[in-house]
């Protein structure tokens, strides 16, 4: 086989897959530490401190005792599912990342043409959908392999609301996959460049909704139910501990920053800087002299990042919700709105087009 | 249901006060002490473990050995064993023990204590007191005299 074909076809994704899934466990470690320092801030505490500058160690140390931590595995759970729920739930977390696209512009590095983005079908946007809703097959063989009650509750719970929610959050995709008339995530993103504005405009409902339901379906506060501490202990990783355990919170995490990073190419432009076709503003592409996809990778940071720290705001903010006003207000407003949504946002373009 | 409230309701007003409150917070001063490093301001009345002490003039030791604080004790943390005082009238403890595991902090110790011009046992300012040990908690009066070697955890 040609050398050339095959560094581009296996070698050079490779790298990038080693590269995304280590920078994203990064993130992931250093989400956990953002998320506990803005607490802090919240609550007028102080927050980690004492592991290197301000704490930031704290995730090092923290990975460092999971690790060292003692396994246990309940008599009575069933073993190998015990072991295997972890992974389950893990993998599509990480497999999710696949095709989000970090940057627009592809760059050479010794004749090699690199694309910042691991692959992009023309299907991504239903890529990701299908395999993160696999994430709950995770924590309901965690939850029922454990065998005890509260993880069984806890991952009752977590399987009737990520079914609830993954309904309002499919139907607010569509609105975006409307206005680009494309379903690849790159593709999206570059809809938005060349009508000009991020699909966050006309779509704010949308966003809303699909915010909503990515806090619902990543088991977050205020909907954090299958692992509400008052009543169910832990839910569903109630028996799990060590290295087990931080999959489930890895997972969550990473879940965290898939969202994220779907809501940023969907609605708030990717990789695109403020206002993608004023040329005053090209400033603001300011990594530009090293490298466009720098800038490119700068900018949707950013993006995922000001979505984290509104996660984490929010879960500082508001109390849990009940179960009944979990899925009352599932299928009673988000379903009924994002439906909404679709309809008129289909209107709109039929006029516009037809 | 008032036009009002549904407004409210609807555009999620509730919330965004809430939002903007925990957001308020972040600038607010923090109230946490960062305690070893820190320490809290006692007040002059805190009650920590008891000690003896010597007579600030004469540095002689205070405790004539009337036993009334190891009577009053509520928990029956101190025992002593009087002597005579050596060259010199009057009687001493020769062995002086409170056992800080079972002391209280009440206090009552040093109400009784009869001595001129200031209390032999008081209530010291000293309240870190883990160890490895509950052997380490039977104070004897050397230490309780010149001072129980405090663990500091302060770096
Ligand atoms: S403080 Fe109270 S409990 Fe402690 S030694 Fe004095 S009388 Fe006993
Ligand atoms: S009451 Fe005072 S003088 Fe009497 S035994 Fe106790 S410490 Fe000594």
């Amino acid at each position: 086989m040609d050398s050339r074909l095959l560094i581009e076809n296996v070698v050079i994704p490779a790298i990038k897959v080693a590269v995304v899934l280590g920078v994203m466990s990064g993130a992931v470690a250093y989400t956990t530490l953002l998320e506990r320092k803005v607490l802090g801030f919240i609550q007028l505490r102080l927050a980690p401190r004492r592991v290197g500058f301000h704490g930031i160690l704290q995730p090092i140390a923290d990975g460092i005792k999971l690790l060292l931590k003692e396994d246990i595995i309940p008599d009575q759970a069933d073993r190998v599912l015990f072991i295997l729920a972890p992974v389950i739930s893990i993998i599509p977390a990480f497999a999710a990342l696949a095709v989000i696209p970090f940057a627009g512009r592809s760059f050479s590095v010794m004749g090699y043409e690199i694309t910042p983005w691991i692959t992009d079908v023309n299907i991504g946007i239903l890529y990701i959908l299908s395999i993160s809703s696999l994430g709950v097959y995770g924590i309901m063989l965690g939850g029922w392999a454990s065998n005890s009650k509260y993880p069984l509750l806890g991952s009752l719970r977590s399987a009737a609301q990520m079914v609830s929610y993954e309904v309002p959050l499919g139907l607010a995709i569509i609105g975006p996959l409307l206005l680009a008339g494309t379903a690849s995530m790159t593709g999206i993103v570059r809809a938005q460049e060349t009508q000009g504005m991020w699909f966050f405009f006309p779509q704010i409902v949308a966003l809303f909704c699909y915010f909503i339901s990515g806090v619902a379906e990543t088991n977050r506060i205020p909907f954090d139910l299958p692992e509400a501490e008052a009543e169910l202990v832990a839910g569903y990783f109630t028996e799990y501990s060590g290295m087990k355990f931080a999959f489930f919170y890895l997972a969550e995490y990473t879940n965290m920053i898939v969202v994220s990073s779907i809501a940023t190419t969907l609605f708030f432009g990717g990789w695109l800087r403020p206002f993608p076709n004023v040329q005053a503003l090209s400033f603001l592409n300011f990594l530009d002299f090293i490298n466009p996809a720098l800038s490119g990778v700068f900018w949707f940071a950013f993006k995922v990042f000001m979505f984290l720290y509104l996660y984490i705001w929010i879960r500082g903010t508001f109390p849990r919700y009940r179960y009944d006003q979990l899925m009352n207000l599932g299928w009673k407003w988000l379903l009924p709105l994002s439906l909404a949504n679709v309809v008129v946002t289909a209107f709109i373009l039929a006029l516009r087009h037809g | 249901m008032s036009v009002g409230t549904l407004v409210r309701r609807f555009f999620l007003v509730e919330m965004a006060q809430g939002m903007w409150i925990t957001l308020k917070n972040h600038f607010r001063p923090h109230i946490t002490m960062e305690y070893p490093r820190e320490r809290p301001a006692l007040a002059p009345r805190f009650r920590g473990v008891p000690r003896l002490r010597r007579d600030p003039g004469t540095a002689e030791e205070l405790c004539v050995g009337c036993l009334l604080c190891e009577q009053i004790c509520p928990d029956d943390c101190i025992s002593i064993v009087v002597d005579k005082r050596p060259g010199g009238k009057g009687k001493m403890a020769k062995s002086f023990i409170i056992d800080y595991e079972r002391c209280c902090f009440c206090g009552l110790c040093v109400d009784p204590c009869p001595t001129t011009p200031i209390t032999a046992i008081y209530m010291s300012h000293d309240y870190e007191l883990s160890d490895y040990s509950r052997q380490e908690f039977i104070t004897q009066r050397e230490a309780l005299v010149d001072g129980h070697p405090l663990k500091r955890y302060a770096k």
